[in-house]
Order: structure tokens, then C-alpha cells, then sequence
């Protein structure tokens, strides 16, 4: 029974990302290169991050929010960032549309967020005897975060690699690249500074990356109407 | 594409047989992560000459179920929860008698019991409660250790976490919906290897090699050497003060037995002590010998006390002149019994209990006179005396039990704690016996003068008393489970060698007839647990959203005709995949 437990949850944490894949042209265009290579890169970054955090922030003995040490570490999460744009330009791509490169690179992005932060918990923690809600909705967490990388990437891309863009745009596509690239810290504040509820927390997320996706797509369309 | 494709073959299975190697790692580490881990105590498991009682099972799994199940359901697979302060015997009675398949037991005594907390837990209003149900708890306690039980039993304390626990389990059977593989609830488990036989690796450096199973008997015995009129002290007579210090209880983990015979070996320390100032100095020692004797094996037809009996020589048995064994001295309130086994008309025992009921007399309280003759071919021994007796040693048993008590019955078990003994009961034994012993030491028969009198420096220390009653009430005493060098042992040895000239220590082997099994005390893991109905339907939930995400995203990216088209020509699609 807990054996199932925990194919239901890997299924609701990983199988978007599957989903996602065959659904897209992604699938017909043969983009598993790209997001593996990414996926690597979130690697780097992470191990990057890894030292960051080990060396500037202190350890807290207790759960409060510190909102130095919390700013401390948005700044760090911006190391995201960087390591997404190196994802996105640096990489030699095969010559596929910019349009597929985003999405492949936000999907292994996703992918890798994934497996190295929720696999092992829920490997250990899902097969227990013992039933708790939070594994099913840390899979949740991990579709919105999937949702969040996407539109991360498609933003990076509009600002990194598309040149004529409408002008008037381009502060918000700004204001929305910085809004989703402190969402992990938004989140850590509504868990810590205001004492949510991790189901809260989650539609929360839920919700914002939905959002968020809604207002990068039609950033997206909009950028894309000139030049086409 | 086709140059592209081995090496991301290669890196996918190099990757693949690095994650099954992690799997592996993480796979062994063992999970334990459980709502509520609680200190159980398991029933007791033993053999009479191979016939079985007690609990048969150590380890449980099963789902929790409580008292208030539907008429008619299948218990086999549940543990039924069952405080005992709303205990239906009945229930119990039918469902051991009867043999009627059960999961488990798992009793939930009153946080009183816990033998950590003698003095500060349980108000007095929580004794009266239990003093209401005590008749129901031994009961209990009889039923279950003369009954075979094939499944596992085990005691728990309540606490606010189990609380929690019983009254979900109570809601969800109210609502006719017995905890099963399918509808979810709690689940107990307790992972221990099953009971093996007790036996004492040590032991075999003793020479009894047809012994099938060995437990440890020890004896502690010190000397007070009384005046060396002429020459030998051996030639003095002997007076012997007897307590069995060990008990048995439904649960050997919590068999603290305070009363019987807490108090009897209490009792025995402080009359060492009071004495032990007297004959320390040779002017005020007596023309008697005292020998004070600690027995184990009390529940077993006191087999250690026999086995004491028989290793002495022939001249120090035919020294005693009388033995006074103590025994449940701790909770009585104006009378107190002088057990005997030869008839109230023989000489010595006229003497005894003349020289007790006249102390008693001016303390204030009655000693009565009981009678019970030895049957020699009955290997039953229901009095420490009788052992003595049956070697042809005038002696006593002083106790406030007023019959014989059965084979393994008032030997200490869940109900005698700490709560239900009076301190100044065992103050008032102390004095009757110092005081008639020193009469009779001394030569004051039928005099009224105090030796032991409150306030002189002979005086009986009631904070002596109190601390030496509180460490046996939270030191659980089964023999078979206490070692050789059982801190607790330790101490009364130091104890007594501070009073007397000399401690002897005797390892004794317990006679065939009972085997003991061990895991005494275990780890309950509460797990809450969701039911197989619930993850299908999770899984349908996820399928359907998949699905539906699947639907969504090719129609966004692709266009509806290209779902359709997924759908109306799958060999080509097949193929493509290929």
C-alpha cells in the first residue's frame, strides 16, 4: 500500500514534466538534448548556490524569519537566474526556434528542480507506514514550480535573446522576471514570516504560477505579433 | 540526430544504474518516522513444567480498534485498545475464554502507575477512581496470567498523544467503520523479534548440566554476630528475620510490587539498621545471633528460601530458634496476622505471639493468630514460614494478608504501587517486631519498656523508610529478569553490609518447573495510515489529471485536430515512437 502511496506522489511530481514533453512539439522537434543540458546547468547552479548559502548565511536555531538573512538568500536565488540566462544563451543549441528553446530549458530546469529537492524525501518519507497530506501536495508544489520555470524561461528568453521588442513592454517583462525569480523567497515569507500553512502556501503558489504563466504567454504573444 | 543519439543513450543508462545504486542506498536505511512512539509493556510469558501461559506473541501489526466495535466484526486483525478505567471484563473474560481471535490487547493504565512517578503523580482523587476499579483490575491481572493467550498483550500509560489516538479510533468506530486494510485509521506496530527463553549464559560454570534452562537466584543474608559469652558465637542461638524481595506481575516491566513485599524488605533494612546500632557496640549486644535473610523466588513456592534452607549446616539450623518472615506489612490498619503452621498451643509459637501481641498491645493496634497446617505432599508453599517449617524450624509469617494466597497471586503486581502503601503501616510493623525482638533479646518479657522509643536515637527513621520505599516502588523486581549484578541487588547488598559483619551472596538456580520468556518492554509505533480505497481513487484523480493536462497542452500547442488525429491513426503514431 505505501509502495503505491508513493507512485501516486512520484506521479503527481514527475509526471507533468512527461506529460508536458510528449503533449508540446517539444516531443516532434527532439529537445531532450537541451533539456538535459540544462538540467545540468541547474546542477552547477545549484552546487554554486550551495556554496553561497553555506558561506554567507548563518544557521538559525530557530524557524523565524529573519528578513536580512532572508533577503541574503533571495539574493543568492539569483544565482537562478544567472545560471538560467547561461542555460539560455550560452548553450549551443541546435538550431532549433527560440519558441522551443525556452520551453526545453525552463522543462529540464523544472525536471532537475525536482528530482533534487522532492525525489529523496518523498522516496523516504511516502513508502512510511505513517500517511501525511504533505507529499501529495509537495507534488503539487512541483507542478506549480514546473509552471514557474517555464514562464521564468520565456521571460529570459523575451530579454535575452529577442531584440526588437516593443519598447513599453519591456519594464514589465522586467517587473514579471524579478516577481517570479523571488517567488521562492515570496513563499519562504508567507511560511515563516506569516506562519501559513503549507496547504495554503502550496494553492498559493498554485495560483501565482498560473498567473504568472498567463501574463508571460500573452508578454510572449504580444512580443512575437512585430516581428511575425 | 542519429550522431546525436548514442552518447545520450549512454548518458541516460550511465545515469539510470547511478540512480538504481542510490535507490539501493536509500532502500536499506530503515524508516521510522511515526506519528507517536510509546514505552510498552508486555504480558508475561511463561511455562509451568511446558504448559504454556501468558502472552504468546512479542511483535504487532494490525490496525486499532476500541471497545466500542460493531456486534459481529472480525477482530482477528485488530488491536483492541482498552483503557482500564473503563474496562469491561466481560469482554476480556469472553474473548479469552472462548479463544475468540484477536489482533492484540493493548491495556491503557492511568499515568499513576508509572513507576518514575511514585510520589508525584495521582491525585488523591485519581487513587480513589482506581481504588473503585481495583477489583476489576486484579481481575484482570489473574485472568491474564493464568490464561493462554495467543496473540500479543501489551501495557501502555496514557498519555495526550495515545488520548488522541483512542478517540479518533473510538469516533471512527461510532460511526460503524471498523479500521481495516480499506477504510484507513491507525495502525500499532511493535517490531521485536519473538520472546526467546530466558537463560543465563553465566550460569554454566555451575555444575547442573541436566539443567534445561537457568535463572538466577540470589540471596542476601547478613550477620549480626550477638555477645561472644564463651568462645564461639556459633554457639549462641539464632533469631532469623526473612523477607523475599522479588515479585511477579501480569507485566514484569512494571511489577514494582510496593506492599508484597516492598514493605517486607523495607521493613527487613530498617530492623537491620535499629539492631545493628545495638550490636555495634559490645555492651549492648544481645546474647542472640541475628541472621537477616533477602530471598528471591517468593512467587515460586519461595524455591530460593528452600534452596537458602538446604546449603545451611546442621548445626546453624538447629541454632535458630525462631524465624520471623515479613511479608505485605505495608497497608494495614489495626490488625496484623502472626501466620503459623504448628498448632497455637506449642510452646515457642505461644511464646512469639505472646511477645508480639503485648508490644502490639501498647502500640495500639491487634496481632491475631492463623493456623494453617502444611500438606507435605502439596508442593504448593504459600508462606515463606512453611519452607522453614517443613525443616522442622519454628517460624512466623507477619502479614496483613488474612488467607494463603494462590500460586502467583499478591506477589506484586500492576496494582501494588506506591499509592495504596501507608508509610507509617510499615513504621508500626517495624517497631511491633524490633520491639518484641529486643524484649525477647534482652530478657524484658512482658515488661513495658521501650527500646525502641520514638525520639531516643533507637528511634525508627520514617524518612529512612520512606526513600528505601520509593526505590522499591519503582524497581521492578521479577527474578528471571534481574541479573546477576542488577544495580538494584547492588544496592541492598551495600546496604546491608553497612549493618553487618558480613554479607553472603548467593547465585541459586530456579528448579525446572517455570521457563520465562524475555521482551518484557517494547517500542509501540502509531502510525496513521490511509487506506488502499483512498490511493486508487488517488490514483484515478491523477490519471484523469494528466490526461486532461495532456488534452490541454496538445490542443494549446498543436490544435485540436492533432488530439483527434492521436487518436484515429495510433499504428502510425506507433510506429513513429519506434
Amino acid at each position: 500500500m505505501t509502495i503505491f502511496h508513493f507512485f501516486n506522489c512520484a506521479i503527481l511530481t514527475f509526471g507533468p514534466h512527461a506529460v508536458y514533453y510528449s503533449a508540446t512539439p517539444l516531443s516532434e522537434y527532439d529537445t531532450l538534448g537541451t533539456s538535459i543540458k540544462a538540467a545540468l546547468v541547474y546542477l552547477g547552479t545549484a552546487l554554486v548556490k550551495l556554496v553561497c548559502l553555506a558561506t554567507f548565511l548563518k544557521v538559525s536555531e530557530t524557524d523565524n524569519f529573519d528578513p536580512y538573512q532572508e533577503l541574503l538568500k533571495a539574493l543568492i536565488g539569483f544565482i537562478d537566474v544567472a545560471g538560467l540566462y547561461f542555460a539560455l544563451t550560452q548553450l549551443t543549441h541546435r538550431n532549433i526556434s527560440q519558441n522551443h528553446k525556452f520551453q526545453a530549458v525552463g522543462l529540464g530546469w523544472a525536471f532537475a528542480d525536482s528530482v533534487l529537492h522532492r525525489l529523496a524525501p518523498l522516496w523516504v518519507g511516502a513508502r512510511g507506514l505513517e500517511f501525511t497530506w504533505d507529499y501529495i501536495l509537495q507534488g503539487l508544489e512541483a507542478n506549480a514550480n514546473l509552471v514557474l520555470s517555464i514562464s521564468l524561461a520565456a521571460l529570459g528568453s523575451l530579454m535575452w535573446l529577442r531584440k526588437n521588442k516593443p519598447k513599453t513592454l519591456i519594464p514589465i517583462i522586467y517587473a514579471c522576471a524579478v516577481i517570479v525569480a523571488t517567488m521562492p523567497s515570496i513563499t519562504s515569507y508567507l511560511r515563516r514570516g506569516l506562519g501559513w500553512h503549507f496547504p495554503k502556501v502550496v494553492g498559493f503558489e498554485l495560483f501565482t504560477s498560473l498567473v504568472m504563466a498567463f501574463i508571460s504567454w500573452q508578454l510572449f504573444a504580444a512580443c512575437q505579433r512585430p516581428s511575425s | 540526430m542519429a550522431q546525436k543519439n548514442p552518447p545520450d543513450r549512454e548518458m541516460l543508462e550511465s545515469m539510470y544504474s547511478m540512480l538504481a545504486l542510490v535507490f539501493i542506498l536509500v532502500a536499506c536505511v530503515e524508516l521510522c518516522d511515526a506519528a507517536t512512539v510509546v514505552d510498552v509493556y508486555r504480558l508475561i510469558q511463561y511455562d509451568i513444567s511446558g504448559v504454556p501461559f501468558g502472552s504468546r506473541l512479542a511483535s504487532l501489526n494490525h490496525h486499532a480498534g476500541s471497545l466500542h466495535f460493531s456486534p459481529g466484526a472480525d477482530l482477528s486483525r485488530t488491536v483492541v485498545m482498552i483503557p482500564v478505567r473503563e474496562l469491561n471484563i466481560s469482554f476480556v473474560k469472553e474473548y479469552i475464554y472462548r479463544n475468540q481471535p484477536l489482533g492484540g490487547l493493548l491495556f491503557l493504565l492511568p499515568e499513576m502507575f508509572r513507576l518514575e512517578n511514585e510520589s508525584g503523580g495521582g491525585s488523591s482523587s485519581e487513587v480513589q477512581e482506581i481504588q473503585l476499579i481495583k477489583n476489576v483490575l486484579l481481575e484482570l491481572e489473574r485472568l491474564l496470567i493464568h490464561a493462554k493467550v495467543p496473540y500479543p498483550v501489551y501495557f501502555a500509560f496514557e498519555n495526550d498523544e495515545i488520548d488522541a489516538v483512542l478517540n479518533d479510533v473510538k469516533k471512527n468506530d461510532a460511526t460503524g467503520q471498523p479500521a481495516t486494510a480499506t477504510t484507513g485509521g491507525y495502525k500499532l506496530v511493535v517490531s521485536t523479534a519473538e520472546a526467546k527463553k530466558v537463560a543465563s549464559p553465566t550460569i554454566t560454570n555451575i555444575q547442573v548440566p541436566m539443567q534445561f534452562f537457568f535463572v538466577l537466584f540470589i540471596k542476601i543474608k547478613g550477620w549480626l554476630q550477638g555477645l561472644r559469652a564463651e568462645g564461639d558465637a556459633n554457639q549462641l542461638p539464632t533469631i532469623a528475620i526473612v523477607a523475599s524481595y522479588d515479585t511477579f506481575g501480569a507485566a514484569p516491566a512494571l511489577s514494582a510490587g510496593s506492599d508484597s513485599n516492598g514493605s517486607g524488605v523495607v521493613a527487613l533494612l530498617e530492623i537491620a539498621r535499629l539492631f545493628s546500632r545495638l550490636y555495634s557496640n559490645p555492651k549492648t549486644r544481645g546474647s542472640y545471633n541475628l541472621l537477616f535473610g533477602l530471598t528471591s523466588g517468593g512467587p515460586y513456592n519461595y524455591n530460593g528460601t528452600h534452596k537458602w534452607l538446604r546449603s545451611f549446616d546442621q548445626r546453624l539450623r538447629e541454632s535458630i530458634d525462631y524465624a520471623i518472615c515479613l511479608n505485605s506489612v505495608g497497608s494495614w490498619n489495626n490488625e496484623l496476622l502472626i501466620h503459623v503452621s504448628k498448632p497455637p498451643e506449642n510452646a515457642y509459637i505461644k511464646q512469639i505471639f505472646e511477645g508480639f501481641s503485648s508490644v502490639a498491645e501498647a502500640l495500639g493496634f491487634k496481632v491475631g493468630l492463623k493456623h494453617k497446617k502444611i500438606n507435605i505432599s502439596n508442593p504448593r508453599v504459600a508462606w515463606e514460614h512453611e519452607q522453614f517449617s517443613r525443616l522442622r524450624v519454628t517460624a512466623a509469617t507477619l502479614s496483613e494478608l488474612s488467607v494463603a494466597p494462590e500460586l502467583l497471586e499478591s506477589t506484586g503486581g500492576l496494582l501494588d504501587s506506591r499509592h495504596f502503601v501507608d508509610e507509617t503501616a510499615i513504621i508500626r510493623s517495624v517497631k511491633l517486631v524490633a520491639e518484641s525482638l529486643g524484649r525477647h533479646i534482652y530478657g524484658y518479657q512482658g515488661k513495658n519498656i521501650n527500646i525502641f522509643a520514638d525520639n531516643s536515637s533507637l528511634a525508627v527513621n520514617p524518612s529512612y523508610v520512606r526513600s528505601w520505599l520509593d526505590l522499591l516502588s519503582r524497581t521492578p523486581r521479577v527474578a528471571p529478569f534481574l541479573s546477576k549484578n542488577d544495580p538494584f541487588i547492588m544496592a541492598l547488598q551495600k546496604e546491608l553490609a553497612d549493618h553487618t559483619d558480613e554479607v553472603n551472596v548467593q547465585h541459586e538456580v530456579l528448579d525446572g518447573m517455570f521457563t520465562f520468556y524475555d521482551s518484557i518492554r517494547a517500542r509501540l509505533n502509531i502510525y496513521q495510515v490511509a487506506s488502499v480505497t483512498f490511493d486508487l481513487l488517488l490514483l484515478l484523480a491523477l490519471g484523469s489529471y494528466l490526461i486532461v493536462l495532456f488534452s490541454f497542452l496538445v490542443i494549446t500547442t498543436r490544435g485540436l485536430d492533432d488530439l483527434i488525429s492521436l487518436f484515429r491513426r495510433p499504428p502510425s503514431r506507433k510506429v513513429k515512437t519506434a
